[in-house]
């Protein structure tokens, strides 16, 4: 009967229950949408970069890792390719030839990070064929073709079909260089990226080269990023010698920004919930003082003062629940939505590229972070309670029924 | 043994810092199945006698004694209890529960008792019934007239099987018919029930139906005559 009385007295002044509720299940629902939002924009970033270049682990000699030079290329790499490539956890694995070294046109030049690739595995295990604006991903006869960045293009003043220079260390650290001619020209979310990457065929640097068939990097793609872990323990128990790194290694700051984005939104809804809890505590007080006498007599009339407590936590927390139910439903529903459909951001597209992040961007929320919000919703409910309970079970019956 | 003593009891409020003593060592005895009415004018004392007697106050001096139990030493929550137990109250805005149904008001009190759900609808039902409110008891206090809500308050006040009931000024909000329906239902139920009334009042038709009349002047006992000796009086 304690919570049918205070079920029943939430709705006895039904507007001022229903503004409260309103605030509150808006207050969460923006809260969740922008939380989702936010997460949304870090796992679209962080799959951005997977696919670009990054793929979910690489494989690199200890010494490359110090000192980027060709001359540090992975002993026997393509016979550790074939065994890699052998686990059914792996989707495909890549290849390739890491230099670092000059590109030139006829009007300027600038450093650029050459990456030889085999074309087919390349755009397995990274999608930056997709990124293709202008010509093909090495689908040419053509010799010596390259696919280069929109942004490196117009740096250097070149367009599809024109010639390039590149100049680079051989394994014996003396310099060649080579001209190429533009096959392909892609633009990804990252205009830093499009500057400093060029790929090439690797078979293509070899006879520059001189060398035999050396890669640097080998790039795996799993299956499933569920068997990261799982995958890298296997590769750096067989190739102890190598070093291996996930991309949460090969790219520390984007696990920070996660820790640091799960913190900062935590303590968004934080604020959220402490401005609801003001706005709760206010109904809440207002609820009690309108009700003085009645309180008066229940304690007259022998209702003890923990229960009186109680029957007030009680249409508090029944409040803030209700509310918050509508508040996280909306949310969950708006997320659900938007995650397939997606929100076009590409106003901002200068902006998110600069950063390498993409224009379409697919709203998500862990499901923790629901359990977490409800029970942030029932502290809140909680505190807000207080005061006025207290306030309430302070009262002298015999003033409360006299004066109010 | 009476069944209410009250011992040399004074009550000095302290408002503004000026000592007020709206009760000066009164002295006053109620048996049980009294009809008896407490009146005088306005600040006279009569709510805060009856405020002490329910246990909603304590005395600043003296003593109160109830079925054998010194009340003015319990804590709040022992005192909660007690009233719970021993004291049914009908306040003069009847003040019930507003969200509830008449039934539910009755209930409400059994419920605080822990009394078992069917017994608490049973007795609900038969107290409205003696109140004359069985086709009422579905109906919200804001569905009742003002003398149909203050016989669910009756109703409610028995609901606990108490061992008196207070009635603080319950005719002032009501008109001619409404209260001497009430007082009669009073009546029958202190010589059918045996039930103790205790009322504060200034109200003459009260006073005319009660037993004894205790006159209170300036916080202290002015006259208190029994029913016979008011007979005797008149004639």
């Amino acid at each position: 009967m304690l919570l049918a009385l205070a079920w029943k007295n939430i709705w006895r002044n039904k507007k001022r229950s229903l503004i409260i509720l309103t605030a509150i299940a808006l207050g969460l629902w923006a809260g969740l949408f922008s939380v989702a939002i936010s997460m949304g924009v870090w796992e679209a970033t962080v799959n951005a970069t997977i696919d670009r270049n990054l793929s979910h682990i690489q494989i690199h000699t200890k010494e490359f890792k110090e000192e980027k030079l060709i001359s540090n290329y992975i002993p026997d790499g393509n016979s550790i390719l074939d065994q890699i490539r052998k686990d059914g956890r792996i989707k495909e694995v890549s290849g390739r030839v890491l230099i670092e070294g000059m590109a030139s046109s006829p009007t300027s030049s600038g450093g650029v990070n050459i990456v030889g690739v085999n074309p087919d595995r390349e755009s397995i295990v990274t999608t930056i064929s997709n990124y293709i604006k202008e010509g093909t991903f090495f689908e040419t006869n053509k010799r010596n073709p390259i696919v280069v960045g929109q942004k490196l293009a117009d740096k250097l003043g070149l367009k599809l079909g024109s010639k390039i220079v590149l100049t680079f260390q051989n394994v014996d650290t003396t310099l060649t260089y080579a001209a190429f001619r533009i096959v392909g020209i892609f633009k990804t979310e990252s205009s830093i990226f499009d500057q400093l990457h060029l790929f090439v065929n690797k078979s293509d640097l070899y006879p520059i080269m001189e060398s035999k068939p050396i890669i640097s990097e080998i790039a795996i793609r799993l299956n499933s990023s569920e068997e990261l872990d799982s995958v890298y323990s296997t590769i750096t128990q067989k190739h102890s010698s190598l070093m291996a790194e996930t991309w949460k290694q090969l790219a520390p700051e984007l696990e920070f920004t996660y820790e640091m984005l799960i913190l900062e939104l935590e303590i968004f809804l934080g604020i959220i919930l402490a401005a609801l809890l003001f706005g709760i505590t206010n109904t809440m007080l207002m609820s009690v003082m309108d009700r003085v006498r009645e309180f008066g007599v229940l304690m007259a009339v022998g209702m003890k003062r923990i229960r009186v407590f109680f029957l007030i936590l009680i249409e508090t927390f029944v409040l803030s629940i209700f509310g918050g139910i509508i508040g996280m439903g909306l949310g969950a529903i708006t997320v659900w939505y938007l995650s397939d459909k997606g929100i076009d951001l590409s106003i901002f597209a200068e902006g998110l590229n600069a950063w390498g992040m993409p224009t379409q961007m697919y709203p998500m929320l862990p499901i923790y972070f629901y359990f977490v919000l409800v029970i942030m919703i029932i502290v809140t409910a909680i505190i807000a309670a207080i005061y006025p309970s207290i306030k309430t079970i302070k009262l002298r019956p015999a003033e409360a029924i006299r004066t109010y | 043994m009476a069944l209410i003593e009250v011992k040399q009891v004074s009550k000095i409020y302290n408002d503004n810092s000026i000592p007020v003593a709206a009760l000066n060592e009164v002295t006053l005895n109620i048996e049980k199945e009294e009809f008896t009415a407490i009146v005088g004018p306005s600040g006279s004392g009569k709510t805060t006698l009856l405020n002490m007697i329910g246990g909603l106050d304590q005395p600043t001096t003296g003593t109160i004694i109830i079925n054998d139990t010194d009340i003015s030493t319990y804590r709040t929550d022992e005192m909660i209890n007690f009233r719970l137990q021993n004291i049914g109250f009908v306040f003069q805005a009847y003040n019930l529960i507003p969200v509830f149904t008449a039934r539910e008001n009755v209930e409400f009190i059994m419920l605080l008792q822990k009394i078992s759900k069917e017994e608490r609808e049973h007795r609900a039902i038969e107290l409205l019934k003696a109140v004359d409110l069985e086709d009422k008891i579905h109906k919200k206090p804001t569905e009742l007239s003002g003398g149909q809500q203050q016989r669910v308050a009756v109703a409610r006040a028995l609901a606990s099987k108490p061992s008196f009931v207070l009635a603080d000024e319950p005719t002032a909000n009501l008109d001619s018919v409404t209260a001497n329906n009430l007082l009669d239902l009073m009546e029958k139920l202190n010589e059918e029930n045996k039930m103790t009334f205790v009322f504060s009042t200034h109200d003459s038709r009260v006073i005319e139906r009660a037993h004894r009349v205790v006159t209170l002047r300036d916080g202290r006992i002015d006259s208190d005559i029994k029913q016979n000796e008011l007979v005797a009086e008149q004639k």
